[in-house]
């Protein structure tokens, strides 16, 4: 066994990792050669994050083992691992922002006594021999996004970390800097340290990575030995790939009824501010599923989010059935039969401390009312209502929800959003994470609802289920629709190649 | 007291030690901490010095109880702690039993609650109050409880029966104390770290000024104010404060030691408040105008005790002894140590007092002109700085 | 090696979380005893002061209530703010900030009549308290600024306002050059109902009843709880968290001014420095033993109320003041202890592979698959 491992500067064997819900890891393996840099890919919820916290000691597995430098590991804290030699740069930085870029980076790992100077000479030293120039004595909150990256990497180096892990490095970077972190990440590897690099961004992971693991539900479908001799177009297809399970059968074509959902010219900004819809036209009809198809982080958040009044647009209008509904509440919109199944269940969807009736009654509690006060016993009729209808599997209405499962809390949430006939539901992620009878019965509501006459606007990251539901497809990619598909008659291939910005126009 | 708290420790961590290891033995019942002994009525700071007046002939029990109601707590080497003193003192004149609480808030219930609790728990036949804010309160009291005599310090109210208030005329050694202070200061600054900008607290600057220039005519007094009794903290750094300006001589109207620690580590000079502070600072210790309640408090337990209380505004001065000068440090100069006895024998015997003419105020008015000495009523309400301070006399 | 970890409950029973408030109690009072014990007082003639004092007859009652009307409203005032995941650290100015213009309201109306007089000091004592939370209030719904620092800093500054005020411009011309404001007017005085209660209880009363069914029976609780809670689901529910957050912070502050106000005609007869007394600063400690429930306030206050009372009184028996602190605060923590272990419960955990994860719970309701 030893020997096996010793050429492995990681090895994750056999994770798993269960969260209230969510099943995040069911024995995913990552195998990391020393002197590489490994691209973990993976669509959001695949269970890159928990694997990487496995080995950062944030989370401990529920069973598997890990393996660093050829050791068997069992980390109690992050501290753990840092002795270990992992090292991890998150998408937020943690650094300390009044303090000097030399002192946040012996932070926590400093002799006892700090010699400034002496110090700020070492990172001086450090930061040159990786080509990753960062003045010690300048204070983190005068730095660039880049730079600060800079800073956390080093931090690691200091550390003396074998491993670096990166999630998601380039999201917050301009194309140069990109450049620049891949050439320092390349010196690393040089020096015979690993890189793991989490991301979503096709050509820089070709660009940058030598190997590369992909990890779907939890477990790993796929490893690529030689990053230069795969294309873009089959990562992009390993990723959204065929999962295992039924789907329920494309009910027959329907005559689509009057359009009730359109978006024009729509533009809107990420949360860092950075333009993450562009001109977006698109229609939704009654009784039609619209599937948006694309590698996650291409806008489909954003998409959902000004559709159900969660984000303002920056131009452009929305309209249900031809009301204009541009910037309105999303508690209004609801009123307006626009129902929204968000991606995060369990963040937006639904309060996780709170009971079952309180998360049962959020879009209805104002009707709710007797007097000046909610009547309990109508908000409980109403949950009651929902549970039975939508065969949720519930213990004491008063309990928290978050000690329901994930199929569960989903069945309630879609449940609350269909109680009032929607004329438009927005359904993001709706079936991920769940066990193959969760999946079944979600996308046996939305075929319902679209038998119903409810115009469906469905994204998601999984292909099979798109293919398998939608009347039409259309494919997103750096916050602009590439392409409209019909199902039936287009090859995974072309689907991949457009998910990879290789539309033909 | 100290060795039996320790010992009664060790016993409760050897228990404690014996449980941890013997759990689960059914001999080893749990040690329940029974109480061995009646309580000791304790006071929770050995005296560093034994009241002045040497006791007399043994005193005899006249059966009064006495409780004493304090603002800080009794180990603050200060205001309070000279109360606690007094407190000994008299309860070892008269042999009156005496209960004290310590560190109670002028505002809200809790002084109301304690007297009320020494008056009706304890059965106290008088109450001795020793903050100014404690003054409504005290009054209400004293309507309420007319077989209770109320006395309290530094206030104004009083009543017909049970109620009356006593201070000392503390600017008169503070006079004293400055002309020690004018003697040695080289810069000719002096720091005065003040509390508050009542017309105590004014009356005792004033008067300290007036000594300081008596021999030392170029003198000036830099007032900082606190706007607390007692902060050890804020006090020090008031006092670093001034010494850092150029003073090398700190005087105060505090409760705590901390100035004095500020000027001894700055290697300046310090007049310490309340009692002889120069242990705590020996060598930046000039001297103190300090308190000596117990005669008065031996006075009022007396007169209750025979019947013949009658309530007044009491305002003592170095004639009665309440007030007084503390040892002057070996350094004041000779002629300086006797002129100060002089003066002191003149405020004894009343044949001069502080605040006699010419005094000008800081914009140069006369307040008292040439050959007149200012009324009580005047002093009581003192609301200006004369020449030679600096500072603002509204806070 | 095994470690433990706390794990939160998924639920916890009303009766749970009031037994681990009387256990709490109890093993600091078995504590407090070795301590009395090794400082020389007797444990049980202690123990019987302080009980006595807090509740035998009407007067040691009336105390305990008189104590129990400020730390109701603080405590009340911290846990309107805190059922939104908001901490109001700054009761006791707020406190002030009510007194204060309450005051001055008192001083230019002296000559209403005393019902009127006192209605418009309380109203204007609310004002008060959420005049001095509107910085902070705007500041954190529209800027984000934590409203735990600047609210604690304005405590500071209502404190130096009523310093320089009695200094100043409101300095009672009779009070012999003394620093002091001019007592409130008699016919402000709130009328009393037995030994030092006045009817500043019942008003405190009827707020904790109406907060604690607004919070947990309206659809304004609802949201607020939601905002608290979840706030993006609140905002998917249509919930203006900026809107929540102001008026969550407003009512706080004006609870606190309220309170402020109320020491102020109730109990004391001027406006001090001191008038704060420290209540706004345990209304922290009130709220959070009564897990931020306006319903469990009432109850905390008045357990705090005879604390303090019985801690206090038993300096009389010789009790040093820092005996009797310790004392007070050993009580007060076992009480937060016991509250830490009936809402989480200890794990340990073993080595990697052996343990599932703590952030995993066996939920008291086994669902699967479905």
């Amino acid at each position: 066994m030893a020997s096996e491992n010793a050429d492995h500067a990681v090895w994750l064997r056999g994770i798993e990792k269960q969260f209230p819900g969510v099943i995040a890891c069911a024995g995913a393996d990552l195998r990391v050669r020393p002197g590489t840099i490994h691209a973990l890919l993976g669509e959001n919820g695949a269970g890159k994050t928990t694997m990487v916290n496995v080995l950062a000691g944030v989370y401990r597995p529920d069973a598997g083992e890990v393996w660093v430098n050829g050791q068997r590991c069992s980390f109690h804290s992050p501290a753990d691992a840092i002795a270990a030699g992992v090292g991890m740069v998150y998408q937020e930085f943690r650094l300390v922002p009044t303090l000097t870029v030399a002192e946040n980076i012996v932070l926590g790992s400093a002799p006892r006594l700090l010699r400034s100077v002496e110090i700020e000479e070492r990172v001086a030293e450090l930061s040159a021999a990786y080509g990753m120039v960062a003045d010690p004595t300048r204070p983190v909150w005068q730095l660039s996004m880049g730079e600060r990256q800079r800073v956390e990497i080093l931090k690691s180096l200091w550390r003396n970390a074998s491993v670096l892990v990166m999630d998601e490095p380039t999201a917050v970077l301009t194309p140069g800097e990109a450049a620049e972190l891949g050439a320092a990440l390349r010196a690393m590897a040089e020096g015979g340290r690993s890189v793991i690099y989490i991301s979503h961004k096709l050509d820089q992971v070709v660009a940058f990575c030598d190997e590369a693991t992909v990890l779907r539900q939890g477990k790993t479908v796929a490893t690529v030995e030689d990053l230069q001799e795969v294309d873009l177009t089959s990562l992009a297809e390993m990723m959204v790939g065929s999962s295992e399970g039924g789907y329920v059968d494309r009910p027959p074509a329907m005559e689509a009824g009057p359009e009730v959902l359109s978006l024009q010219g729509v533009c809107a900004l990420n949360d860092r501010g950075l333009p993450a819809l562009i001109d977006i036209n698109m229609t939704v009809h009654a009784g039609e599923i619209v599937g948006i198809v694309g590698v996650s982080g291409n806008g489909q958040k954003e998409l959902a989010e000004v559709i159900n009044g969660l984000r303002r647009p920056t131009e452009g209008r929305v309209t249900v059935k031809e009301l204009d509904i541009t910037g309105a509440s999303p508690g209004d919109l609801y009123g307006m039969g626009l129902a929204y199944v968000p991606e995060d269940r369990l963040g937006v969807g639904l309060a996780p401390k709170m009971s079952v009736v309180d998360n049962a009654v959020v879009r209805s509690y104002r009707s709710q009312r007797q007097g000046i006060f909610l009547s309990i016993t109508k908000c409980v009729k109403f949950c009651q209502s929902l549970v039975e209808r939508f065969a949720v599997r519930v213990g004491r209405l008063n309990d928290p929800i978050a000690g329901l499962s994930g199929g569960n809390l989903q069945r309630l949430l879609l449940g609350r959003e269909l109680a009032e006939q929607p004329s438009v539901l927005v359904a993001a992620q709706p079936s991920r994470g769940l066990d193959v009878q969760g999946v079944a019965a979600i996308q046996g509501h939305l075929v319902d609802q679209r038998a119903a006459g409810v115009g469906v606007l469905l994204i998601s990251e999984d292909l099979d289920e798109l293919l398998a539901l939608s009347d039409r497809l259309l494919v997103m990619f750096e916050g602009r629709i590439v392409g409209e598909y019909g199902p039936d008659v287009t090859p995974r291939t072309v689907l991949g190649s457009a998910m990879a910005g290789k539309a033909p126009k | 007291m100290a060795k039996k708290f320790l010992l009664k420790l060790l016993v409760v961590l050897a228990a404690l030690t014996l449980i941890a290891v013997g759990c689960g033995n059914d001999d080893d019942a749990a040690p329940a901490p029974a109480p061995t002994q009646a309580p000791t009525e304790a006071p929770a700071l050995e005296p560093t010095e034994a009241p002045e007046p040497e006791p007399t002939e043994a005193p005899m029990d006249d059966g009064v109880i006495a409780a004493f109601v304090f603002v800080g707590p009794v180990g603050d080497a200060g205001w309070t702690w000279a109360h606690n003193e007094g407190r000994r003192f008299a309860e070892s004149q008269t042999g009156a039993t005496t209960h004290f609480a310590e560190d109670i808030p002028e505002d809200g219930p809790d002084f109301r609650n304690i007297v009320v609790d020494f008056i009706e728990n304890e059965d106290a036949d008088v109450i001795f109050a020793t903050s100014f804010g404690y003054m409504d309160a005290m009054e209400e009291l004293a309507g309420e409880y007319p077989d209770v005599v109320f006395e309290h310090a530094s206030g104004y109210k009083m009543n017909e029966d049970n109620f009356g208030n006593f201070f000392g005329r503390m600017y008169q050694p503070r006079y004293l104390s400055g002309m020690a202070a004018g003697a040695l200061t080289e810069a000719n600054q002096i720091g005065y770290v003040a509390a508050f900008a009542i017309p105590e607290v004014l009356r005792g600057i004033n008067a300290f000024t007036l000594g300081a220039q008596r021999v030392n005519p170029d003198v000036e007094v830099h007032v900082t104010w606190t706007l607390t009794w007692f902060d050890p903290a804020v006090e020090g750094d008031s006092a670093a404060a001034l010494l850092e300006a150029g003073a090398d001589v700190i005087a105060m109207h505090q409760d705590s030691t901390a100035p004095g620690l500020a000027a001894q580590d700055a290697g300046a000079r310090w007049v310490s408040y309340n009692s002889d502070m120069s242990a705590f600072a020996p060598d930046a210790f000039i001297t103190a105008p300090v308190w000596n309640w117990g005669p008065y408090y031996a006075r009022i337990i007396d007169a209750v005790a025979s019947g013949t209380y009658a309530p007044g505004a009491y305002w003592g001065g170095m004639d009665d002894g309440i007030v007084a000068l503390a040892p002057l440090a070996a350094d004041v100069p000779a002629d300086v140590a006797a002129e100060i006895d002089e003066v002191a024998a003149q405020l004894i015997d009343g044949s001069w007092d502080v605040f006699t003419g010419e005094i000008r105020d800081q914009d140069g008015n006369v307040v008292v002109a040439a050959g007149e000495t200012m009324e009580d009523g005047p002093m009581l309400g003192m609301e200006f700085f004369v020449e030679g301070v600096v500072g603002s006399a509204t806070g | 090696m095994i470690r433990p970890v706390l794990v939160r409950r998924d639920r916890v029973l009303p009766a749970t979380q009031s037994l681990g408030f009387v256990v709490g109690i109890l093993v600091a009072l078995v504590l407090g005893a070795i301590l009395l014990w090794v400082s020389d007082n007797s444990p049980a003639e202690v123990y019987e002061r302080m009980f006595d004092s807090a509740f035998m007859g009407t007067d040691s009652l009336s105390r305990t209530l008189e104590r129990t009307t400020p730390l109701a409203l603080t405590g009340l005032s911290v846990a309107v703010a805190g059922s939104m995941g908001l901490w109001n650290i700054g009761a006791e100015g707020q406190m002030m900030a009510g007194a204060i213009v309450a005051t001055g309201v008192a001083m230019m109306a002296d000559g209403l009549s005393g019902p009127l007089l006192i209605a418009v000091m309380l109203a204007s004592g609310v004002a008060g308290g959420m005049l001095l939370m509107l910085g902070p209030a705007l500041a954190r719904s529209h800027l984000g600024v934590s409203e735990i620092i600047t609210t604690l800093m304005l405590v500071y500054v209502a404190i130096r306002v009523v310093e320089w005020l009695q200094v100043g411009p409101w300095k009672d011309p009779g009070s012999l050059g003394f620093p002091r404001i001019e007592e409130v007017p008699d016919q402000a005085s709130l009328p009393g109902l037995f030994g030092r209660v006045n009817i500043g209880a019942l008003i405190a009363l009827g707020l904790l009843i109406v907060f604690s069914l607004a919070v947990s029976r309206t659809a304004w609780g609802y949201e607020l709880r939601l905002a608290g809670s979840s706030p993006d689901t609140a905002r998917y529910a249509g919930v203006s968290l900026r809107r929540k957050v102001l008026t969550a912070l407003l009512l706080s502050g004006g609870i606190a001014g309220l309170a402020g106000t109320i020491q102020l005609t109730g109990t004391e007869v001027r406006l001090t420095p001191g008038l704060s007394n420290g209540f706004g600063f345990s209304g922290i400690i009130v709220a959070a033993l009564a897990l931020m429930r306006p319903s469990g306030v009432a109850v905390v206050a008045f357990v705090f109320g005879a604390v303090q009372v019985g801690g206090q009184s038993i300096q009389t028996l010789g009790v040093s003041s820092a005996i009797s602190d310790i004392l007070q605060a050993m009580i007060l923590f076992g009480a937060l202890v016991a509250a830490v272990f009936f809402n989480y419960r200890i794990r340990w955990t073993g080595p990697v592979g052996e343990s599932s994860g703590e952030e995993l719970e066996e939920p008291d309701i086994a669902v699967e698959g479905a």
